[in-house]
């Protein structure tokens, strides 16, 4: 177990990033870039651990409770 | 309504204070509205106030589903000041104070608004140009901003570290001596007495279930006291905006993000103004009933919870003392959390939707407080005229798809990073 | 004085250390081990502050950290603090305190006449006053109700102790050292489990330090001793005294503040005052036990009221009499323990006991002792005003309704029980919902959130044998799981007096045309008038009810007086009391000290200090350092009486006309390796990266996705799959993640590794017409000519036998090199390129020189660069590809970004040449227009332009590209400046760039 301090934020896992070069809508580029359901309850999210590995990890945690649930490496999919 | 008073507090004196009024009554809801606000929090009982005052539309019902005052106008750090760069910002911002100001009278409640000053302290002559860049911007607004020297932040704050032992020596700073603090909980029980006065039902622990929409046009909410109809509904419930958005299949540019606050044991007044540390986050005040009030950084992950971690406070608290090292020795007594609604360019949003007769008042960030009053009085504005006014006009929802983007601190979408 | 309150014998105090302390500036004397409080009760001194509103007379009510009266300004070592709860201070020699909230003294408070007010000083009455005329409250009314404000007073010295951190990892945290938590602590240790014991007091043991029971064939007390010196010797085993923990967070992480040297006069050489302890435990056992429950009555705040357990605390621990004619005021069986131990001592108490005919053990014992008992029978009120010397007292009905003729009988002390109240304050921050309990009217932790289970008192249960057995039972269970150990442990036999039959009754009602206060909240004067009040108000949510009577909000938080509260309310709605809630317990359980929550991150320490290698060179020869993040840079360095003004301008001017070397070691530099290096290239910057030949670097602008510029740099191609970012000193450690952050979550496809290289290399920057000869010097094996090295070119080679490498590239906008060695060899690069420089009259320039010889050049920085602008603003769009995609690329469409009059960098010179134009000054056309006065940009950043040796700035300017020759107006009202400005090109210096390629 690692201090909450070693780990730094990083957003909803769940957005995707539109892939380059494709033509991409005003409303679903603005979905990426901007707008976020960031509801209570479970949350899917990224961490990284900045002060160690630096490796960039999914977590499903509890927005409400902040319990976690999954965790999933970077090039694991969110099932 | 009894008019609040020294008087009359000596005539109840002599009643043996049995003949006090309801502050606000407790009504059953009834079927329809002309105007829901749902939200009783500051922001929400201020519009209910100015939908009635300022544009005589009393058939309005406030629903909250708790007990009012008890979102972030009960639990933020009472910082009340116009200090910004963005003229939409600074010019609604002033508009605020101006209603600050007045508002222990015109609402017949003394919310003990303290006009003591705020002090964003500086700690290098880069940081000094940046404050400069924003004092001289408030000035051409027409707001009060005066650029201390070391010496003059001496003599304001002694007990600042101007030692040789520290970090980040104080360069100076930029004062607003018209900013300040207000007793928090009074501005939302002061809203919600005139408001109730004026005929708006405030309606407590009722919680909004889902919306009736159709055809593009809002028809009424449904609650867990039944259904509610209403032609023109505000939203105004910063902290659950995220939850209330999903209702109506909205997703909004906002992150719902746990903010820490805490306050010390009360002392005798040592601290007379606002003050903020430069190199970090941190700020502090000194209450009327002498705790000093402190805050500072987010928690820094997505958070409906109302209760944080302490790795933060003593991430706050370092910068607490390297900034004032006799808090050292201080005690901290209460500590607690806020939900704050995170908008994507750290400004607020007070608009129309795509929805006909559906109000959105949301985005505050750190800021709700100290915009109550004018945050009301635009959003009252907004429903009762539907036309945003021009002191909220730059607070759009659709500047984000457009880029007029209203960022203060010029950190973008990563909101949890301060 | 002597010490007329103390028993002759007993006491767990050691009366062969008299220790001689000071309280209001009068000597007295006490013993080792006794608080501050016990041994001003053995001197007889009741009197000990005011209260915050009313000024009211205020004692001792309990004996540690429930106590909401007893707070004093501690004076120890030279050094002061405030709002000290004397039941929790020890004792040490040469110990000083005074008392708080009066003046001029204690015993003659001026603010007092409150007291004589408080009819006109409701709940809330400052809401509803001081509001006419306006300008009174900024000016009469608010600094009058601030002076009267807090209780203490903050030395504003900095402190000189030291607080310390310790992480620590257990299997068992056990928090409290009472039956529950020994017993518990016992059977775990005994599985092999590593447990620690965290207690609060001084001494172990708890509530067995006064209970009058056996365990086994041993007294409560030394049961609790052995257990103690049993787990000490246990290696797994960790036992701490003056140790609270506070704090329940999530995920199991709890925080203990360990008080290490308070009870002594000075702290030890090398030790901390406090320690915070993070302790991650796997499983954390509750036993914090409970605190009594005061009953409310007229006067209840009379010096000399206090909890039953108090003052039989007072007795059995310190070997002091709280008073010599007790009245002992109880609904349940604990006061009869109080009167016995009086009774013990020579004193003939007298019970009253609201309950009818109660039966058990300790009350047949209390009779058999001829103790006075009056069932049925309360308080009505104290008489007394500092101290009480009577008590109206009354038969009450069986409804508790109605009170019977008021009697009047001396006593001078009342000590209460209303029976007791579960500490559930850490179950309740660990997530757990309480619920309510009838049986003992009060709250107990519901099911369990985290990995936490409550024992004991804390948990509701108030039977010694019941708490044994269970704590023995969840200590052997839960370490069983940990450890696969299981060792019983043989339960032994218990024996105890008392029932824990109680009444539910905890407010005696007024008598006719009586008005008494009777207080629920003591150290904020709430009474039960301010919370009927504040109902009758409509303030009806507890929430409500507390933050508009100020109940619970005292240092003590309501220890004593939140349940109290809850039951008045339930009362008077109509409601029963789970429906009304208790308002959230949130940490510290009490007040924690700021200096132990920070630890050492303090003064110079407060956030790390990073330095070139070339730091020790820089302050031999006079740097003055500028702050730039965490890094210390040298902002100029100094020769005799020079300003920054002079000094920056020389050696600028130096570089335009020989050479300067200017350390750029803070620069963020990142090594990128893989095939698919140029690919991330491309992708992440706005130009073109696929082409870039070995050997070659080149300018780029990185975005964010919102379009707005993230950084810019130079990256140059080492070799095929290798290349060498360098990024601004700031942004360093948000750009390596921003890297990482698209390799391994969006484009995990590319074959490509990042990593910061920022302390492998010391740079320096060799700049000006003659750093060609200084290179040739520093490598005369290399062909740096102009066809050799051409600009933005890149070799590698030794310097005098280092590894080097030579970028020729350029912010001064002059012919210029940047070299980096390794760190360790960067001081001896440093000091060989001012050697070989020598002849060439090279001096050292700082980042003040820096920035006039970038702002002259136009080129755009930090302060152009603020995290709200786009390429186009920097006059960068030519870096913008059109053809390929890159990250923000999108976002640059948007119609604010694409506008006509987009703002855009421009140079700034005043008209008349000579004024200094103050950086954050905005550009207007007006300098009279009435305010708001529309402002049309500002300026980023301004110089002396030594090249043309006047005043020159950047702004960024809106219409910036149709406003070159326009004439405005630079305003600064923060200094008082109007100044009339010409507005020209950004690149005000060599415009063609010819310099950086001669």
């Amino acid at each position: 177990m690692r201090s909450q301090n070693e780990f730094s934020y990083g957003g909803d896992a769940t957005v995707k990033r539109p892939e380059l070069g494709k033509e991409i809508s005003d409303q679903d580029w603005d979905n990426f870039v901007y707008n976020r359901k960031s509801l209570r309850g479970k949350h899917w999210e990224l961490w990284q651990h900045l002060s160690g590995c630096r490796q960039w990890i999914k977590i499903q945690r509890d927005t409400a409770t902040h319990e976690i649930f999954k965790t999933l490496k970077a090039n694991e999919e969110i099932s | 309504m009894q008019k609040y008073s020294v008087f009359s507090l000596v005539k109840n004196a002599f009643s043996n204070h049995e003949n006090w009024d309801l502050a606000w009554k407790d009504p059953t809801p009834k079927k329809e509205y002309d105007v829901v606000i749902i939200g009783g929090g500051g922001h929400g009982l201020a519009t209910a106030y100015y939908l009635a005052k300022e544009h005589n539309i009393n058939n309005v019902a406030i629903i909250e589903k708790g007990w009012i005052g008890g979102g972030n106008v009960g639990r933020n750090t009472t910082i009340i000041r116009s200090n910004y760069m963005h003229d939409d910002n600074a010019l609604f911002s002033e508009f605020g104070m101006d209603l600050w100001r007045r508002m222990s009278q015109d609402l017949n409640y003394n919310v003990m608004f303290s006009p003591r000053g705020i002090i964003n302290l500086a700690h290098s002559d880069a940081q000094m140009n940046t404050y400069a860049r924003r004092g001289n911007s408030m000035r051409l607004n027409g707001i009060d901003a005066v650029l201390l020297n070391r010496e003059q932040v001496r003599e304001i704050i002694p007990m600042a570290d101007f030692s040789e032992n520290v970090r980040f020596p104080i360069f100076g700073g930029l004062m607003q001596p018209s900013a300040g603090t207000a007793r928090h909980d009074a501005v939302a029980w002061g809203y919600a007495r005139q408001a109730d006065s004026m005929g708006v039902d405030i309606i407590q622990n009722c919680e909004v279930i889902g919306f009736d929409v159709s055809a593009g046009k809002i028809n009424g909410v449904r609650t867990s006291r039944g259904d509610i109809k209403a032609k023109k509904i505000g939203l105004c419930v910063a902290g659950s905006t995220n939850i209330l958005a999903e209702k109506l299949n909205m997703t909004l540019p906002i992150e719902t993000h746990l903010l820490q606050a805490c306050v010390s044991e009360p002392v005798k007044p040592v601290l007379d103004n606002v003050v903020t540390f430069g190199a970090g986050h941190f700020y502090i005040s000194q209450s009327d009933k002498g705790e000093m009030v402190m805050g500072g950084d987010l928690d820094g992950y997505n958070s409906y919870a109302q209760r944080g971690n302490l790795p933060t406070l003593q991430h706050v608290l370092t910068e607490g003392i390297a900034m004032m090292p006799f808090l050292s020795k201080l005690k901290m007594l209460r500590t607690w959390g806020g939900i704050m609604d995170m908008s994507m360019d750290g400004s607020p949003i007070i608009d129309k939707t795509h929805i006909e007769g559906l109000y959105l008042n949301c985005g505050w960030c750190y800021g709700g407080f100290k915009a109550t009053p004018a945050s009301g009085w635009t959003f009252a504005h907004t429903i009762a005229q539907d036309r945003v006014h021009d002191l909220n006009a730059g607070y759009s929802l659709n500047r984000f798809n457009t880029g007029h983007l209203l960022d203060e601190k010029g950190l973008g979408t990563k909101t949890w990073i301060s | 004085m002597t010490q007329s309150f103390r028993i002759e014998n007993g006491g767990l105090i050691n009366r062969d250390k008299k220790i001689s302390f000071k309280f209001n500036g009068k000597n007295f004397f006490g013993y080792e081990g006794d608080t501050l409080a016990s041994a001003l009760i053995a001197n007889g001194v009741h009197l000990i502050g005011r209260s915050f509103k009313y000024h009211r007379p205020r004692g001792f009510f309990g004996a540690g950290v429930d106590e909401p009266y007893a707070i004093v300004q501690l004076y120890r070592n030279g050094e002061t603090e405030p709002n000290i709860k004397a039941t929790e201070q020890e004792l040490f020699q040469g110990l000083e305190a005074k008392s708080v909230n009066c003046w001029p003294s204690v015993n003659f408070d001026v603010g007092a006449i409150n007291n004589l007010l408080k009819m006109f000083l409701p709940a809330g009455f400052y809401y509803k006053t001081f509001m006419w005329p306006k300008s009174f409250w900024y000016k009469i009314y608010e600094p009058f109700i601030r002076k009267a404000a807090g209780l203490g007073t903050a030395s504003i010295k900095h402190d000189k102790e030291r607080y310390e951190h310790k992480y620590e990892y257990c299997d068992l945290l056990i928090t409290g050292s009472g039956p529950s938590g020994l017993a518990s602590a016992y059977s775990a240790a005994k599985n092999g489990a590593k447990v620690i014991l965290a207690e609060d007091k001084s001494r172990f043991g708890g509530t067995l330090l006064t209970s009058e029971v056996n365990i086994g064939n041993q007294s409560g007390k030394e049961w609790a001793d052995s257990i103690i010196s049993e787990l000490k010797e246990m290696p797994n085993v960790t036992v701490k005294n003056r140790s609270q923990v506070f704090g329940y967070y999530d995920h199991n992480m709890l925080v203990m503040s360990e008080r290490i040297s308070d009870h002594l006069p000075k702290t030890k050489k090398f030790h901390p005052k406090q320690r915070l302890w993070y302790i991650r435990a796997k499983e954390v056992l509750i036993s914090s036990g409970s605190i009594e429950r005061p009953i409310v009555f007229g006067n209840n705040d009379t010096p000399g009221v206090m909890l039953s357990s108090a003052a039989k605390e007072y007795m059995k621990v310190y070997g002091v009499l709280v008073g010599r004619k007790p009245l002992v005021f109880t609904n349940n069986d604990s006061g009869y323990e109080t009167a016995i131990e009086f009774k013990k001592n020579g004193i003939d108490p007298i019970i009253l006991d609201t309950r009818k005919e109660p039966q058990s053990e300790i009350i047949e014992e209390a009779k058999s002792m001829n103790i006075n008992i009056k069932n049925s029978y309360v308080v009505v009120a104290a008489k007394g005003y500092k101290k009480v010397k009577s008590a109206d007292i009354a038969k009450i009905s069986d409804d508790k309704e109605e009170l019977g003729l008021i009697e009047n009988i001396d006593c001078d002390c009342i000590c209460v029980s209303g029976f007791w109240t579960p500490t559930i304050h850490l179950a309740s921050q660990s997530g757990n919902k309480t619920k309510f309990n009838e049986d003992i009217d009060a709250f107990v932790p519901g099911i369990s959130k985290q990995n936490e289970k409550t024992l004991g008192a804390a948990n509701g249960i108030y039977t010694l044998e019941e708490t044994l057995k269970d704590s023995f039972e969840k200590g052997n269970l839960l370490s069983k799981k940990i450890t696969n150990n299981d060792n019983k442990i043989s339960f032994p036999n218990v024996v105890e007096k008392k029932s824990t039959v109680h009444d539910k009754f905890w407010c005696v009602p007024l008598p006719k045309g009586k008005n008494y206060k009777r207080f629920l909240d003591f150290q904020n004067d709430v009474a039960v008038s301010d919370i009927e009040i504040a109902l009758k108000e409509g303030y009806r949510s507890i929430e409500h009810v507390k933050r508009y009577t100020t109940l619970g909000m005292a240092t003590d938080q309501g220890k004593t007086s939140n349940l109290n509260g809850l039951q008045l309310v339930s009362k008077i709605e109509n409601k029963v009391v789970p429906s009304v809630g208790h308002t959230t317990f949130r940490p510290p359980y009490s007040p924690i000290s700021i200096g132990a929550i920070v630890g050492r991150e303090v003064g110079k320490h407060s956030k790390p200090t990073r330095k070139s290698p070339m730091h020790s060179w820089h302050e031999k020869n006079n740097a003055v350092f500028v702050d730039a993040g965490v890094w210390l840079r040298p902002r100029y360095y100094k020769r005799g009486n020079e300003n920054l003004f002079e000094a920056s301008k020389r050696e600028a001017k130096n570089v335009r006309k020989n050479v300067g070397v200017c350390d750029v070691t803070t620069l963020g530099k990142i090594d990128i390796k893989g095939p698919d290096a140029a690919e991330l290239l491309n992708r992440v910057y706005t130009n073109a990266w696929l082409k870039l030949p070995v050997g070659k670097a080149r300018y780029g602008v990185m975005l964010r996705e919102d379009g707005i510029v993230m950084d810019d740099g130079t990256t140059t191609r080492i070799s095929e799959n290798h290349y060498h970012m360098t990024t601004t000193t700031a942004q360093a450690a948000n750009v390596l993640s921003h890297l990482e952050y698209y390799l391994q979550i969006v484009w995990p496809e590319l074959n490509v590794n990042v990593v910061s290289t920022t302390e492998q290399w010391a740079g320096a920057a060799i700049a000006g017409p003659k750093s060609r000869d200084v290179l040739k010097k520093l490598f005369p094996l290399v062909d740096v000519s102009n066809e050799g090295l051409p600009f933005m070119g890149y070799v590698e080679s030794e310097l005098f036998g280092a590894k080097a490498r030579i970028f020729r590239i350029s912010f001064s906008g002059e012919l210029a090199y940047e070299v980096n060695v390794e760190s360790d060899n960067g001081n001896f690069m440093w000091e060989k390129i001012l050697e070989v420089g020598e002849e060439f009259e090279i001096q050292p320039y700082g980042t003040e020189a820096l920035s006039t010889l970038r702002i002259e050049m136009g080129h755009v920085a930090g302060s152009e660069l603020d995290g709200r602008t786009i390429p186009y603003d920097n006059s960068l769009e030519g870096l913008v590809s059109k053809k390929k995609d890159f990250i923000g690329k999108r976002s640059l469409l948007r119609e604010a970004f694409t506008a006509e009059d987009r703002q855009k960098v421009v140079g700034v010179v005043p008209l008349d040449k000579k004024t200094s134009i103050p950086e954050g000054s905005h550009l207007v056309k007006d300098s009279k227009a009435t305010l708001p006065n529309p402002k049309l940009g500002y300026i980023s950043a301004s110089c002396w332009s030594v090249e043309y040796d006047n005043p020159f700035s950047l702004a960024i300017l809106k219409d910036g590209k149709n406003m070159i020759g326009k004439k405005l107006f630079v305003m600064s009202p923060l200094k008082n400046k109007i100044i009339p400005v010409e507005i020209v090109s950004s690149h005000y210096v060599d415009p063609k760039g010819e310099r950086v390629r001669s």
